[in-house]
Parts: C-alpha cells; structure tokens; sequence
C-alpha cells in the first residue's frame, strides 16, 4: 500500500466520522429537547411554557412553581411532599433489595440446579411475564384486601418478579460451568456455590435487576391507587394528580412536580451513568 | 413423570379455581354486613375530601379547626386526596374503610348508592339544615326517594365573554337568558369574534377535558336546549340517538375552527380569545385577567331555551360509620352561613344554602355573574325538563359512569370529524346494553 | 464475557430454555426447591392466582362491587367481544391499534436503536456524552412522558412541533392536530414510547455488539469487505440472538400499551378510536361499565394472544436459524 492509496481513505474515514456525529447530534437533540423542556418549563409561569418556541427560552426563572409544590402538600389533611417522596423511596428500596434476594436464587436454582418439577415451574414463570398487571389488579385487590393503605401491601406483590428471575436465569447459564464444578470439587453445596462463586460474578446482572425494578417500582400508579386513601403511606407519583388534575392545569407546577419525581433517579443515573448502562448492556440482557 | 406432572397442573388450576369462587362468594355476601350505627355523638370523626385549589383547601382546613376548638366532644380529621383520582379512590375502597364523612362529585352519587357506600342523612343532620339548602342542592343529594346528599355549594356553568372584544366585533351582548344567541346567532359570534381576537379563534372550549367529566358536564346540555335528551324512561335509544340530539352535536363541530387548543387555560384571561365556556371557578382568574371587561353569558339556545348544567360537589355520609350522630353535627356545622360563606369566597361558587344564597351579592342582580344567579333559579332535573328551566342537573342513577363515559367518548369523536348519528347510536346502545347487564340497577 | 459462554444464554431465550439432563444420581431437590421457592411462592400468590381468578371471572356477569350476584355465562363474554356490535366495534379497533403499534414500532425501534447502538460502537470521540443522552428518556415514567408530550404536540400553533415545523418548512405547513386527528393519533402515541424506549434496546444491542470479536472485521476487511458488506455479514449475524431477544421484549411491550394511551386521551384530546389499546378497553370495562367479567375476558384473550404470537415469532426464528 502506498501513501497516494491511503490519502482518499483518509478522507473518507474523516467524512464517515463527520456524518455519524451528524446522526448522532440530531439525534441527541430529540432525544434531550423534551427533557429540556421539562426542566426549563418548571421554572416558568403557567403560560409561557406552552408558547411556541418561547418555551424553551430561558426567561422569568423562578423557585416559584416548586415552592408551589411543596405548599400544595404541606399539611396533615394532604400528606406531606417529603413522606410521599419517603414512602416511595422506602418501597422501591425494599422491592429493589428483596427482589434481588429472591429472583437471583430462583434464577439459580432454574439455571443450574437439577431439581424435580424444574422445567414445568419454569414454564411457568415464563407464561408469567407476559401476564399485564392491569388484568389482575382486580381479584388481587380483594386477596389483599386486610393490608389496605400499608406500605407493605405495595410492596409484596412486586417482590417476585417473572422477569428479573429470567434475567438471571440467562445470565447464570453464561458463567462458565468450570467454575463451579471446582467449588464443588472443594466441597461446597449448591448455596456454597451459589453464595460464593455465582453471586460475586453476576455484579452485572445484579445492577441491572436492581435498576429496572427501581425504575418500575418508582413509578408506580395503578397499584396505589386501588389500595392506599392515605397519604402516610401513598407514594409519589400519586400527588402529581393535585396538579395536572385541575383544569386548566398549570403546567409550571406539573412540571415542577414532575421534574422533582424524576430527580433522583436522574441524579442517579447521571451520577452512576457509566456503571449503569454499562451494568446494563453487559448483563444477562445480551442474551 | 408426565402423570405427576399433570396431577400438579390439576392440582393448581384446582386451588386457583377455588381461590377465585371464594374470593367472589366472599365479596358478594361483604356487603350486606355494612350497618351504620348513630354512636353516642362524641368521639373522633375521619373526613375524606377531593383536594380542590389552594384557596378551598385553606377554606375546608379552617372550618375543620374551627369546629374542634368550637367543642370538645368531637374530634374531626380531615384527609383531602387528589381532585383527579378522588371518585376512582372512593370506588376502590370498600365500605366498611370509608370514613364517617366524605365529599362526592354529586353525578357519581347514586351509583356510590347503589354501591352501599352512603347512609342516608336526614336520621342525622338537622332538619333546619335540611330545609335550609337550595332545591338543586336537595336535588343533586337525592337518589330513590331518599337524601344522602347536601352541599356547601353549586356550581354555575355558562359563557365569558371578553366586552371589549364583542364590542369590537360588533355583536350584540345577551343581557338575560332569554336573550341567549341562537344557533345561527352563535356561528355569527364566533365568525365575527375570531376576526378581531388577536389568536384568530373567537372561543376556549376547554377541549383537552371533553373525554372526561368536563364534556357531559358543559356540553350535554345542549342536548335539551335542541330538545334530546340523554335518557328517556330509563333508555338512551330514542333520546341520546334522536334527530333533535344528533343536530346539538353536528351543531357543536361546526363550531371547531374558532376554538383555541385552550391546554393551558391563558387564551381568554390573556384577552386572545373573546369567549370562554366555562363556569363560576374560572370566574376569579378571568377577573384577574380582564377586570371589568369580564362578562357572563348564557349557553347558545338551540331551540328550546338556553340550558345549562349544574351540580358539584356534595357532603354525604359513609355507610359504615359508627358515629353518625357526630357526623349530624359536624355536617350542620359545615353547612352554617359562615362555613359556607367561607368556602363560596374562596371558590367564586354559587352558595347551595337559601340563606347563603340570597346574600351572594356575585349572584344576585347587580353582580357579575347574576346571569347564572338566574339560571339556577331556575333549575330542573334531568328527566322533566321544561322550556322554561335553565339548569339542567345530571341524570340521577347509578349508571352514571357509563352515561358520562359514553357521551364523552362520542362528543370527542364528533368534535374531531366523526359521524355524529354513527356516535350517538353506538353511544346510546352502549348505554342500554350497560344497563340490561345490570338489571337496569334495580 | 466470551463468546463460547454466551452460547447457551442464547439458546435459552432465543429458542427453547435449555433442559439440563443431568444423571439422577446428581439431584439438588432440596437446594432448588428451597431456592426457587421464595420467588415462586410469591408469583404463584400475586400473579398466577389472581390471573386464573380473572379466568374464572371472565366467565361471569360480574360488577367490581358485586351488589348484584354474579351470573354463570360461561363463554358469552368471549363471545361478545366479537359479536356484539355494542362492544366489537370498539374492542376490534383496539386489537388492531395493538398490532398497528407492534408492526411499526418493533422494526422502526429496533432498526433505531441498532443504528445508535452501531454509531456508538464506532468508539468516535465523546460516545459516553451522547450514549448518555439516548438512554436519558429511559428512566421517566411514561405518566410523565405523556404530559410532557401533550404540551409538544398540542394542536395550536404554541405546540412545540407545530412551531418546529413550521419553522423548518417556513410556515408553509400549518398547525396540526397531532393527537386529534385519526390520521396521527397512532403515529404520535408511537413517536412518544419509541422516545421513551429506544436507549433500553440501543444499550442491549451495544452490548451484543461489543462482545464481536475484533477479528471478524479484520477477516471481513481483508475479504475487501465495504462498510455495508461488513454490517450485513459480520455485525448483524453477531448479534443477531440479542436483536430476537430485544424482538420478543418488544412485542410483548407493544401489547401491554396502556399508560400513554390512557393519559392522552383522557386528558389531552388524543383520538379515542385511534389511539386505544386493549388494555385501555379492559380499564374502562372496569370504570365505564362496572362489567368485572368483560374486564377479564379481555385480559386473558389479550394472553393467549401475546402467548400464540410469541410461539408463532419463536418458531419462524428458529428455522431461519436452522436454514
């Protein structure tokens, strides 16, 4: 090869990086426009968020529509905006924390463990995730129907989940079988194995269950609403209703409210971003 | 292996089937253990309230407070939930965990009725009290016969108008009901007015809302004015589908390219528009906006005479308290001149106390909204109304929630181009099939 | 993680999970029993019961309340979601949403995400700052997502994509009706979720990607492979088990569609007859109809219908892999 044959190569190489950056910009401006909005729109009265292009200017910034949000649920009567954050931290956390205990040893056991009825427990857990929580939300409101407005009953149904045992169970058949069969060799039982050999080389899979329950259980509406009146135990994204329900809602304060429900899960993605995406893309998921 | 297999499947499609025939003989024999009792008129009393706006919430907060330092028998708490989710929160909380007193959106009263959810109040709110709220108010509260319902305040629907802009348009401004603008009059109005309003549109309909509560609330009337109906002898076919109601809607999406999106409310306030239907809640804002500019309208007349919608929120009592007497007094003391005036301040609503009401200046000749003072004056219910009555209130059954589903649905699809006989038909069939489904909620 | 290791994760849940045939002398009954358990016994209670309680519901005339006692009908609920001009209309019309919204949105997600994914992999200069920005909308609810979206594509003219477009087109093209009009209702609610989910499926296909090994590439460059050469015949066959993966997750997704669907009609003048899912009309059976059975009924048409189509989607991968 030659200079005179690398040279238009070169070129070529720079005009194909030129116009992924293309792609990619525009892309990214779609894809961060609408969350631009909400946080710009969050500062500004009612009326200039909806406004043709002005909503995305930058003028007549103020606290003034958090300020609102917070007064709106500061009494007893209403609830307070902390304990409904609080509320919605402490369910997530714990379905978050469980749902890692149980589906990661359920997914084990289906993974790797040679047990009677295996296969059929197991077809049905797949059967399991395509079941939509909207068709059963009714008959299992009447089965729980002693531990209405409790934290507890928000979070005991979302503890075992046919999904995440799944992902597990894919990313416990990739760990390399040799492992295992060492640990065995050294005299460990299954839960030896499974506790010291599986859990401390699937972190990935781990993080990655972890995120998508916290982010399923953050957002939770459907459920709370058919089991809690009280604003002690409700969870946040219940209240955003006192502000988008009016009408004409002012949008200053829904996206005020909005902002702040989505706030700490933004931090902490923004925070953790490489471990998260990285947690998930190198998951079970690449199955 | 296999048989094992299937004996296990058999064995838990067994213990599901089982689960469920509890799960529905169990609830259906639940209700009937539901039995209020009158308590010895002191103790603790739990409230439940859609939270409104701020001012409504102070409101409500300061006659709770009020009443518990006002006497030491009875301790009340208040509990206000989201105006959004409220009725679907009382829906999905069973009887015997509602709370001594609640408020309800007073359409959705009968089928809380029929749902078991409510005692009857005269056993335990004072007769004075009762004598002493408006006919809509016993109106709204009443299901078979019996009071479960009375309410601090009614609620007034009707046009704003924007005086400068209808001036500038050069259309004549209705001064009484019976000078409501006729059909023809109103597509004049709208065509002149969207001219001279700086946005090009002449109205905010409030679009965003017609799938919910708010299309059956501002637009069924206009159903009677063209003379249809929504039910007649219990049956939507024949009423709902009827030439005379086909025409109000074909009427209302004519009425489509002078409309602002209106999703933020600001069009008329912020003078873009000249026209905003609307009711008394959006009566302070536009006050605000437009000071003495503001102007109130009644409903374009179809035909047979302006009509309106009333009703709004009402004070009941849950079918399992154990402290009704309590709850009698509480609810007298809500319903005082003072409390009532209190909330009517806050809120700019038409007070449903006769006392309240002949001194509500906004409403009475001379005020701003006197028009709609007079429309509620004269006031009827849903199946008798006459020429002469002005506000119409919501049909009273606990089919409600299909009713008000039905005719949102088809009032939105109308509005964005549908059919309006295809829509009203299927809407009007919907509704008797919901109601054979279920006895006709005998 | 290697290659060889990934093998049978992509069995698993590409084709048919995989049957361990161990020799019975070595069982681990008490270990996998006692692990599963927890899991099991909690799906068993919050999900496979109440689900063949739904069964059992959907063959009744049944009210949420239950003030009237529930009526025996055995199939008629089934029956009438096809037959009863009253309810087919509207539940035909649903079904069809779904599978509109399925057709389009698994390819075009798909397609999109593997292309940001592909950008990605190029290792340019700052892909963490743009990997970031593509997976943001990820993380919002989609209660969020809808209101926020409601505002961009409201009809007036302050409509943040009518001003876009009329901007870019200058003002040729007047204001739309985004969500009003039957014409691009549908196309809206789906332009608003594959915002919402694209970065779940770029980053999963980012992570197949990475796992090709280098080589193939050299091979490919070497064979005097073009760019277009090279995606087809080494970057696609290499992750072509994540892209089934992400295909299955999709559809089974694209079923499940209510939130959006539900919020932009009620409350942002979205077009009922266009934009309405199934999950919708199971919703309002419940609230509009107080009908507990015809609830049910959808809901467990709409699982066979998810299970036959995710059968029907396995088969036809597994053969083509078999070609």
């Amino acid at each position: 090869m030659t200079t005179l044959n690398l040279r238009p190569s070169a070129v070529r190489r720079r005009l194909a990086a030129a116009r992924d950056y293309l792609i990619m910009a525009v892309v990214a401006i779609i894809m961060v426009a609408p969350i631009y909005y909400l946080i710009i729109g969050s500062f500004k009265p009612s009326e200039e968020v909806l406004n043709g292009f002005g909503g995305f200017l930058p003028v007549n910034l103020s606290f003034d529509n958090y300020l609102a949000a917070f007064e709106a649920l500061s009494s007893d009567a209403t609830g307070y905006f902390w304990r409904f954050f609080f509320n919605s931290f402490v369910i997530s956390f714990v379905i978050v924390v469980a749902g890692l205990i149980v589906n990661s040893m359920a997914g084990y056991a289906f993974a790797r463990l040679n047990w009677i009825g295996r296969d059929n427990v197991f077809v049905l857990i797949v059967l399991l995730i395509i079941v939509p929580f909207e068709s059963i939300a009714i008959p299992l409101t009447w089965l729980m129907s002693g531990q209405r407005d409790t934290l507890f009953v928000q979070m005991i149904p979302f503890i075992g989940n046919a999904f995440s045992v799944f992902l597990f169970y894919t990313f416990f058949l990739n760990i390399p079988k040799s492992l295992e069969e060492a640990a065995r060799l050294d005299g460990l039982g299954s839960w030896g194995v499974f506790l010291r050999i599986v859990v401390p080389n699937a972190k990935p899979a781990f993080a990655t269950v972890a995120i998508l329950t916290f982010l399923s259980s953050w957002g939770q509406f459907l459920w709370p609403l058919l089991m809690t009146s009280d604003p002690a135990v409700r969870p946040l994204p219940l209240q955003m209703s006192v502000f988008s329900g009016q009408l004409p809602p002012d949008w200053g304060e829904v996206f005020a409210f909005g902002t702040l429900l989505v706030l700490p899960v933004l931090i902490v993605f923004l925070i953790f971003q490489r471990f998260f995406i990285q947690s998930v893309a190198g998951s079970a998921l690449k199955g | 292996m296999q048989s094992n297999r299937a004996a296990r499947r058999g064995g838990l499609a067994a213990l599901a089937a089982l689960t469920a025939l509890t799960v529905i003989t169990g609830c259906s024999s639940a209700g009937d253990g539901n039995q209020s009792g009158a308590g010895d008129g002191t103790g603790p009393i739990e409230i439940w309230a859609h939270q409104g706006n701020d001012a409504e919430v102070a409101a409500l907060q300061a006659t709770v407070d009020s009443f518990n330092s006002s006497q030491s028998d009875i301790e009340a708490s208040l509990r206000l939930i989201p105006a959004d989710t409220y009725t679907q929160t009382i829906a999905n909380t069973p009887a015997d965990k509602l709370p001594d007193v609640l408020d309800i959106d007073s359409p959705t009263l009968a089928s809380f009725v029929y749902n078991q959810k409510l005692s009857p109040l005269s056993e335990y709110v004072d007769q004075t009290t009762i004598d002493n709220a408006t006919p809509g108010s016993i109106a709204e509260g009443t299901y078979d016969g019996e009071l479960y319902g009375l309410a601090q305040f009614d609620a007034a629907i009707g046009l704003l108008g924007n005086r400068s802009i209808l001036e500038a348009a050069g259309v004549t401004i209705p001064t009484s009901v019976d000078e409501a603008w006729t059909a023809d009059e109103f597509a004049d109005v709208l065509e002149k007015v969207a001219a001279v309003s700086p946005s090009g549109k002449a109205i905010d309909l409030r679009e965003g809302g017609f799938s919910g509560e708010w299309g059956t609330f501002a637009f069924s009337p206009l159903l009677y004015s063209a003379g249809g109906a929504i039910l007649e002898d219990g049956r939507a076919s024949g009423a709902l589908d009827s030439d005379a109601s086909i025409e109000a809607l074909t009427t209302f999406a004519s009425w489509k390219p002078y409309v602002a999106s209106g999703q933020d409310g600001k069009a008329f306030p912020s003078a873009q528009v000249g026209l905003l239907w609307g009711g008394h809640w959006l009566y302070p804002n536009a006050k605000a906006g437009l000071g003495e500019n503001v102007v109130a309208l009644p409903l374009p007349d179809l035909g047979n005479g302006a009509k309106a919608d009333a009703g709004s929120w009402t004070w009941g009592i849950g079918a399992s308290t154990q402290n009704g007497k309590a709850t009698g007094v509480f609810l007298d003391y809500l319903l005082n001149d003072d409390n009532v005036n209190a909330m009517v301040e806050a809120n700019g609503a038409p007070p449903a106390t006769q006392s309240t009401f002949a001194d509500a200046s906004l409403y009475q000749t001379g005020g701003d909204l006197a028009l709609w003072g007079e429309q509620l004056a004269k006031a009827c219910a849903a199946d008798a109304v006459t020429d002469a009555c002005v506000s119409v209130y919501r049909p009273m059954t606990p089919g409600y929630p299909t009713i008000t589903a039905r005719f949102g649905s088809a009032l939105a699809a109308v509005y964005r181009g549908a059919d309006p006989k295809t829509e009203l038909t299927n809407a009007a069939q919907a509704i008797d099939s919901n109601f054979a489904d279920n006895n006709d909620y005998k | 993680m290697a290659e060889s290791a990934l093998a049978p994760a992509i069995a698993a849940s590409s084709s048919r999970f995989r049957r361990v045939r161990r020799p019975r002398s070595n069982r681990d009954d008490t270990a996998g029993i006692l692990m599963s358990l927890p899991a099991v016994l909690g799906l068993i209670a919050f999900i496979a019961v109440p689900f063949f309680a739904a069964v059992a519901l959907s063959l009744f005339n049944v009210q949420v309340n239950q003030i009237r006692p529930a009526v025996f009908v055995g199939l008629d609920q089934y029956i009438r979601l096809f037959t009863d001009p009253v309810v087919s209309g509207a539940f035909l019309r649903s079904l069809l949403n779904n599978f509109v919204f399925a057709i389009v949105v698994i390819p075009v997600q798909t397609g999109l995400a593997l292309l940001l994914a592909v950008l990605l992999n190029r290792k340019l200069r700052s892909v963490r700052f743009f990997r970031t920005f593509f997976f943001m909308p990820v993380v919002f609810p989609m209660a969020l997502v809808a209101v926020i979206w409601r505002l961009i594509l409201d009809r007036s003219s302050d409509g943040l994509l009518n001003s876009s477009v009329s901007f870019i087109t200058g003002g040729l093209v007047p204001a739309q009706d985004w969500l009003g009009s039957s014409a691009t209702a549908l196309g809206s609610v789906i332009l608003l979720s594959i915002w919402q989910g694209v970065g779940f499926q770029m980053v999963i296909i980012l992570a197949g990607l990475q796992d090709i090994p280098e080589e193939r590439y050299e091979a490919a460059r070497l064979d005097r492979a073009n760019g277009w050469q090279q995606f087809i015949h080494v970057t696609i066959p290499g992750v072509r088990n994540t892209l089934i993966f992400v295909l299955l997750l999709t559809t089974i997704m694209a079923f499940r569609v209510y939130d959006q669907a539900y919020i932009l009609i009620r409350t942002g003048g979205a077009n009922e007859n266009a934009t309405q899912t199934v999950l919708y009309q199971a919703t309002n059976a419940l609230s509009a109809d107080n009908n507990l059975g015809r609830a049910s009924a959808i809901s467990v048409f709409l699982f066979v219908v998810v299970v036959i189509i995710t059968l029907i989607q396995r088969r036809m991968l597994r053969q083509r892999s078999e070609d």
